[in-house]
This record gives C-alpha cells, sequence and structure tokens, in this order.
C-alpha cells in the first residue's frame, strides 16, 4: 500500500512536469533551431539562421535596449526598496506585519490592473499632470506617457516588492548584537551601515536583483500600454515573433538565449548566497 | 472532509462547457458594435464568442498557430483576402445562405483582391488620412504626408499600428503607388520611414479616438471613423485628405475552412447583411458601411460628414488597397520589425 | 533617531503603490467619460458594468478556470509534498530541481514553450489548454507550502498510526490531511489569486471559445482609458481586498 501510494503521487507530478514543463522546453529548443516557413510553423531542416538573426547588430540593438531599461529599472529598485525593507525590519513586530501587508495588498490584484492605472496616471490630462499645472510647478503637461520613462515608472510600480521582500527576509534574520557590538566599539552609524549592514544583506540584494531584473525584461504587456508599442523589451520582440511576425523558430531561439541569461543571474545567486534559495522570496 | 473533495470534484467535471450553439467571431476591434452583437444573440439565440485583434498580421499568426481552426467568421483587411484564399485557410461562400446579399453596393462586390466575390463579404470601409488638434497646431500648413516629415513634429507623430498602412505613407510619398510589389521601392520606402522616426511618438491603431480626445497625441495618422468619433467630442480635432494620395480600404467577413459552426457563421453573416443592422452599426461605430441599403437609415449627420463621406473629386485621389506578392509582404514584415526596433 | 525621516519616506513609497489604484477608485465614480476633472459622483459605470454580459462571461470563465486549476494543482502538489517528505527515493533531487527550474522561468518563455507543444500536438487554444498551463505554473507553490508546513510533523505519529492498524489511506485522511489543512488553505488561496491574475501565459494559450478576465481587461485597456474599465478594476480590487482579508483571518486563527 504505501509503494502504492508513493508510486501514484511521484509518478503523477512527475508525468504532469515531465510532459508540460520539461516537454514543452525541449520542444521549444528543438524549434529554435529549425527553419522559418511561412506557410507552415516551421520547416523540418536544421539551422543556426535565428540565432546568427539574434546577434544582427538591428536585433541585438534590442537587447541592449532591454538591458538597459532592465538595468535601470532594477537600480531603481533597490535605491527605492533597500532603505524602505531596512526601515520595515527594524520595526516592532505588529507593525512589521501590517506594513508587509500594506505593501503587498496592491499586488494581489492584476498586473494588468495596476499598469492601467499607471496610465490614467500619466495621460497627458491625468491625475499628475492636472495636479502639477494646479500647483504652478509646471505650465505645460508633461508628456510621459507612451515613452521609455512611463515603461520604466511602470516596471518599478510592479516590480519593487520582488525588491523589498528578499531584502526585508535577509535584513529581517540578522543578528542585532552585530549592531551593537559595532556600537559598543565605537563605530558612527554611518560606518555601520556600510561596513556591517549592507555586506549582510548582501544575498537578499543580489536575490532581489535577480527577481526583478529578468521580469523587467519580458513583461511585454506594460511596454505594450504604457510605451506605445514600440518594441522595447526582449518580451516584445518575442511575443511579436509568435503573434505578428509568425516567425516562431526565431521566437524560440530569443526565448531561449533569455533562459541561458537566467540560468547565469541564478549560478551567480547560488554562489554569493552559498545555500538553497528562499521559496518564500520567488513567490 | 472527504465528502466536500469528491463534491469539489463532481463540480468539476460536470459543469457542462461545451455550448454549441455559438458562433466564434474574430474581428476588428472597434468594427463590430457590440449593440450588433447582442441583437443578433437576442433574436437568434446563437451565442456570439467575439474576440478582437489590432493587426492583420496577428488575425494572420493566430489562425496559423492551430491546425484545426477555431473561427467561424473572420474579418481581414482585403488585402489578405487573396493569400488567404490562395492557401485554402477561407471558404468559398455558398451564396444560397445569403438572401441579403444583395443589400451590397455593386461597387465593392467584385474587387480585385476577390475578383468574383466569393470568399468574402465588404463590411466596413476606410480612408487614411492625416489628424491634427488645431489647439495645438491652429497654423501649420498640412496638406500632404510630407509635412509630417518636418522636424517640429519631433516626437510627436501618432502612426497606425499596422504594416501596411505605415508603408502606404512611405510609399505616396516618394510617388509610388501603395500597392507596390517592387522590392526596391519598398526599400526606399523603409529608408522614407526611418527618415520619419525621430517624430514617432507611438504606434496605436486600436484606441485612437480616446488618444486623440484627451490629446494624448495631437498629431499623426489615422482613419477616417476614428477622427469623426474624436472630433464631436473635441471639436479642434481636424481630418485632412493628403493631397499626395491616401489610400482606401475595405475590412471583409470570411468563413475560414473547416469551420466548426459552420451554419451559424452563415446565419450570422446573413443577420449582419441586413441594411437595419448594417445602419445600427454605422451609427455605433460611424465606419463607413459597404452595405448600399442601410443608407436609407442613416442620419443626415453621418451621410453628408466631410470627414465619413468625401466629394467624388476628393475619392479619386485615393487608392484601392490591394494585393501583395508574398515576396512584397515579407519585405514589409522584415522592415516593419526593423522600424518598430528603433 | 530619523524618526520623522523613517516614517516620511514610509509613506512616500506607499503613496507611490496607492495613488493610481486610489485615482481609479475615485475617477471610476466620476459622473463624466473623459475627463478628469471632478464632475459629480455616479454609480452609471457601475451599473454599466454589472449590466454588460460579456464581461461577467469572462469572470465566470477566469473564475472556474482559477477553480479547476486550483483544485487539481493542490490535489498534485499535496500529494507529492508528502511523497516527497515521507520517502526518499530515485529521481527525489531531480523532483525537486524540476520544481523549482519552473517557479523562477520567466512566464512568457512558459507560455510559449506550451504553445508550441499545443499547437504540434493539435490541441485546441481553449479552456484545456489555460488549464494545464494554470495548474503547471500552479503546482510548484503547493508543493513548497505544503511540505514546509509538512516537515513539522513529527515522524512519530506514523508508526503509532499504522501500529494501531489504520492503513496508508485511512492515515492520508485522518491524519496527514487535518495537520496540513492551514498550508493547503494558503496554498489554494496563493493558486487561486495566480490563476486569476495571470496574464502573460495566458496570452499565449487561450483562445477564442474561452475568453478570462485579464485578457479581456488587456484588450479593454489597450482601447484607452475609460471610465467602466475604472469601475471594473475598482470592483476587482475591493474583491482582492476581501479575499486577502479572508486569509489573513484564516491565519491567525491558525496562530491562536
Amino acid at each position: 500500500m504505501r509503494n502504492k501510494f508513493q508510486y501514484f503521487s511521484v509518478g503523477l507530478i512527475t508525468t504532469w512536469l515531465c510532459i508540460f514543463g520539461l516537454l514543452s522546453f525541449l520542444v521549444m529548443v528543438v524549434m529554435s533551431f529549425l527553419q522559418h516557413d511561412p506557410d507552415h510553423i516551421a520547416l523540418w531542416h536544421f539551422t543556426l539562421q535565428n540565432y546568427e538573426d539574434l546577434f544582427d547588430p538591428i536585433f541585438f540593438k534590442i537587447f541592449i535596449k532591454s538591458f538597459y531599461i532592465a538595468f535601470m529599472v532594477t537600480a531603481a529598485c533597490l535605491l527605492l526598496g533597500y532603505p524602505f525593507a531596512y526601515i520595515i525590519s527594524r520595526l516592532p513586530e505588529r507593525l512589521q506585519n501590517t506594513a508587509l501587508l500594506l505593501l503587498l495588498l496592491p499586488f494581489w490584484t492584476s498586473s494588468v490592473v495596476r499598469t492601467y492605472a499607471m496610465m490614467s496616471l500619466l495621460k497627458t490630462k491625468g491625475l499628475l499632470n492636472t495636479a502639477l499645472l494646479s500647483l504652478g510647478l509646471i505650465h505645460e503637461p508633461l508628456q510621459i506617457l507612451f515613452t521609455n520613462t512611463a515603461v520604466a515608472i511602470g516596471l518599478i510600480y510592479n516590480l519593487l516588492p520582488f525588491m523589498i521582500l528578499p531584502i526585508y527576509v535577509n535584513l529581517e534574520r540578522f543578528d542585532i548584537s552585530l549592531i551593537e557590538a559595532a556600537k559598543d566599539l565605537g563605530a558612527k552609524y554611518t560606518t555601520i551601515f556600510r561596513k556591517v549592514i549592507i555586506p549582510l544583506s548582501i544575498p537578499g540584494i543580489v536575490g532581489g536583483c535577480t527577481l526583478v531584473f529578468l521580469p523587467a525584461m519580458t513583461l511585454f504587456f506594460i511596454s505594450d500600454l504604457l510605451g506605445g508599442a514600440k518594441a522595447l523589451l526582449l518580451g516584445n520582440l518575442i511575443e511579436d515573433q509568435f503573434l505578428m511576425a509568425n516567425n516562431w523558430p526565431r521566437g524560440a531561439a530569443t526565448s531561449v538565449l533569455l533562459t541561458v541569461i537566467m540560468a547565469i543571474g541564478l549560478l551567480i545567486y547560488w554562489f554569493k548566497s552559498n545555500k538553497r534559495i528562499n521559496y518564500d522570496a520567488a513567490i | 472532509m472527504k465528502k466536500w473533495v469528491f463534491m469539489w470534484l463532481s463540480l468539476f467535471f460536470s459543469v457542462a462547457l461545451a455550448d454549441d450553439n455559438v458562433v466564434n467571431v474574430y474581428a476588428w476591434s472597434q468594427e463590430v458594435s457590440p449593440k450588433v452583437v447582442m441583437q443578433f444573440q437576442k433574436d437568434t439565440g446563437i451565442k456570439v464568442n467575439f474576440s478582437t485583434f489590432d493587426s492583420n498580421e496577428a488575425l494572420y499568426a493566430k489562425m496559423k498557430a492551430s491546425k484545426q481552426t477555431q473561427y467561424d467568421v473572420v474579418e481581414p483587411s482585403s488585402y489578405y483576402i487573396s493569400r488567404m484564399a490562395r492557401e485554402n485557410m477561407i471558404e468559398k461562400l455558398d451564396r444560397s445562405k445569403l438572401s441579403n446579399y444583395g443589400n451590397l453596393n455593386p461597387a465593392f462586390t467584385h474587387p480585385d483582391y476577390d475578383p468574383t466575390g466569393e470568399y468574402s463579404i465588404p463590411w466596413v470601409l476606410g480612408l487614411t488620412g492625416i489628424v491634427v488638434n488645431r489647439k495645438y497646431y491652429p497654423h501649420d500648413k498640412l496638406e500632404k504626408w510630407t509635412d509630417l516629415w518636418s522636424p517640429k513634429y519631433r516626437d510627436s507623430l501618432l502612426l497606425l499600428d499596422d504594416p501596411r498602412e505605415v508603408f502606404n505613407i512611405g510609399l505616396l510619398t516618394l510617388g509610388y503607388s501603395p500597392n507596390e510589389n517592387n522590392l526596391q521601392h519598398l526599400q526606399q520606402a523603409y529608408q522614407n520611414l526611418v527618415a520619419l522616426l525621430p517624430n514617432v511618438r507611438l504606434y496605436n491603431s486600436s484606441s485612437v479616438p480616446s488618444l486623440l480626445i484627451d490629446e494624448d497625441v495631437t498629431i499623426g495618422m489615422a482613419w477616417n471613423a476614428d477622427v469623426y468619433k474624436a472630433s464631436l467630442q473635441n471639436p479642434n480635432i481636424e481630418f485632412i485628405y493628403p493631397k499626395d494620395k491616401f489610400v482606401i480600404w475595405v475590412d471583409c467577413f470570411v468563413v475560414p475552412t473547416n469551420a466548426p459552426h459552420r451554419e451559424n457563421a452563415y446565419r450570422f453573416l446573413n443577420y449582419v447583411l441586413q441594411a437595419k443592422i448594417a445602419a445600427m452599426q454605422v451609427k455605433e461605430t460611424f465606419y463607413p458601411t459597404a452595405n448600399l441599403a442601410a443608407r436609407a437609415y442613416l442620419p443626415p449627420e453621418i451621410a453628408n460628414s466631410k470627414i465619413l463621406s468625401p466629394s467624388p473629386e476628393v475619392l479619386s485621389q485615393g487608392y484601392f488597397q490591394t494585393d501583395l506578392n508574398d515576396n512584397a509582404l515579407d519585405a514589409i514584415s522584415r522592415y516593419w520589425q526593423l522600424l518598430k526596433l528603433q | 533617531m530619523m524618526r520623522p525621516f523613517r516614517s516620511f519616506y514610509l509613506t512616500l513609497i506607499y503613496l507611490f503603490l496607492y495613488i493610481p489604484i486610489g485615482t481609479l477608485i475615485v475617477y471610476s465614480f466620476n459622473n463624466a467619460t473623459f475627463s478628469m476633472l471632478w464632475h459629480g459622483f455616479t454609480l452609471n459605470w457601475y451599473r454599466a458594468v454589472l449590466q454588460d454580459s460579456s464581461l461577467w462571461l469572462a469572470v465566470w470563465h477566469s473564475f472556474y478556470l482559477a477553480l479547476a486549476a486550483t483544485t487539481s494543482a493542490l490535489f498534485i502538489g499535496t500529494l507529492a509534498a508528502i511523497s516527497l517528505y515521507r520517502y526518499q527515493f530515485r529521481g527525489k533531487n531531480m523532483l525537486q530541481g524540476l520544481l523549482f527550474v519552473i517557479i523562477i522561468t520567466p512566464d512568457i518563455v512558459m507560455g510559449i514553450a506550451l504553445l508550441i507543444l499545443f499547437s504540434l500536438s493539435g490541441l485546441a487554444l481553449g479552456f484545456w489548454s489555460l488549464y494545464i498551463a494554470h495548474v503547471t505554473f500552479c503546482i510548484p507553490f503547493v508543493v513548497v507550502i505544503v511540505y514546509s508546513r509538512a516537515k513539522s510533523i513529527d515522524p512519530n505519529i506514523f508508526a503509532a498510526a499504522s501500529d494501531l492498524g489504520a492503513s496508508e489511506l485511512q492515515t492520508f485522511w485522518h491524519i496527514i490531511v487535518p495537520i496540513l489543512l492551514p498550508a493547503l488553505i494558503s496554498g489554494a488561496l496563493l493558486c487561486f489569486a495566480l490563476s486569476f491574475d495571470d496574464i502573460v501565459i495566458s496570452y499565449f494559450v487561450s483562445g477564442p471559445g474561452f475568453e478570462i478576465l485579464p485578457i479581456k481587461i488587456f484588450g479593454l485597456a489597450r482601447m484607452g482609458v475609460n471610465v467602466e474599465l475604472n469601475a471594473l478594476c475598482s470592483l476587482l480590487f475591493g474583491l482582492t481586498l476581501i479575499l486577502v482579508c479572508l486569509s489573513q483571518w484564516v491565519t491567525r486563527k491558525k496562530k491562536l
């Protein structure tokens, strides 16, 4: 009986994940080596063309652009998120829970809803411009919507908690007596921050950056809505290959490349943190 | 506990998802009024699964994605019809099931994209021109597409999110026909459009009216019906028929080969061919109709609008958009991606 | 030390997070179609949303899908978590690795991988393709949550149960499930929320006959800002608020 239960439960999940996780991924990898054919999904003919295409200067540009945006967004999230995580990690426990709940509440609604909300805020006649105009801070409405800035703001808005949570988990765990010790030894507050707190929270920072950087390259619907349908992110390139250009092999190749980038980022994290990745942070 | 689990599972398996009396319609966003769909459901009892796309390319990709089509009625633009017919993606219509076919304007039933008219039913037509908000550009001389290349419009243009439309203006400003198969001319058009890029603020074709009304964009290219809709709420908005010619397009209903609910597809098509329904559609969406009989039911402000129904002299400056060969279409698709990447 | 600065900073971030949603809610009551200026209070937009039958069909589809995906993912994931906790077997590390990889795979990659698989195998895009995709991305989260709770079970309890003559199935129903109940509930809530909100994966694997809410909202948002959408989004936010409070209440009760 014990074996039956075990075989059934392990067999079930293994079958499911092997078919829909592993197999689908392998099919995608195979697809990325096939030849493009406008009339069918792909031609059964091995080629490296799709990868060569991606390193073509024009396609490569979108990698650079996407990397640049993702980098800026990650940096902004870190600058905004680190102090926030630090402050709440020093709050009394009850307040900590409330603060976290307040942080996560908006993120339980669909990200499309939140992006849409940002869209109506940034419009020419949106609240931001209305407020700034009536305060006399500007005389002409700011044209933010449909620029790279709008996409970056939308990404920061959607991804900030993914930066805050891992850092918070990390800061919250560490030993307060280290700070006391440093203080007793006469260290200034800034020195403590620089020499003790920051180095100890490196794993959290790296984890947060990974969780922000990857989606920042792929959340195509944010740049669709806020960026005026210009292809800005790798996600847009993939989306276009599948839903517009009908070039699945190239789209698959882009995804494979993206996965490789992800794997590299993950390996870095692995070496930095030297322990299993915190599952909660991934949620 | 156990009981609950079983109840849950039985609920899951017992709820019938399959509903056979349906018709799956896939159309351009904003080109089929929800009111028409609702009226059809009420009158026939057939449920409409209605979904929309923003570009012919998206429609084509979606239809190619699965071997067995799930759509019963789709609405490509004219120039995709010969391609779809060539690739056996759409079927010849059974005219005997379309008793209201005679309501159509004969000028549109034998077009060159479908010479016998047996694949397609022309539904809406439109013209692509220049739109400008006079509050922002009160005295600008805007008569031609080439005026949009002026450096003063840096970062402000709206372009339609549609490769053919954008290439049309690239070709027209060089003096070529928009129905150009010549690859060299297409390349010149691409270079020409690259020069326009610094002026482009956004690509959009599905929310043009609200963008214009809210003044999120104040100048660019647009379809006449969208501009008419916007001008009702924002009187500063003006539509211009470019002197260096413009394009007239037709979007048509077709039935995919092996449509799962073929009979319902015909009932839907015959229903929307009725004069009153076509008129209702125009009153809701403002897109001019190919349905001649519907004219009788249109209010004068729509029938006589300069934006919606230009004079014959103006119309004679328009090109009817036709099909391109595969090489030209592939070239446009490739150039289009490059434009968007920059 | 630095107290006022701290609360000022927290307030600033919270404002950044809440102003967009707040604006949306406030203007969903505004009696004007396009202006951001206040034109008086109205419930018209909510009435319009309530009367839009295609919208409610999408809500029902989303709800049904989330329910189906949650149930199945909970079933598969819980069994797997218990086996992972109780037994040693070959390939255990591989299974854990696979689960982890699925959690961190970018959504878009999973979406297109499944799209390719479905279209090559001839499965029509619709309810079943969405269902498979949603179950797949929910399973790992269930396993993680249930597994971490299962670790707190005293292994002796199984020996005791079998000494008393309980079959494996009886042990499962009468011992394991009740102990894991809080984890099952929070796992279910998480799956439901993930499934109900997912856009990226669903965008690729959805078909015409089965439109779900996030895709519908994305379509509407592409057509521009409009007040009806404001009302719909406000309603959704309210619903989320209720669900989150409910789950908080459940977890509070667990602690007592």
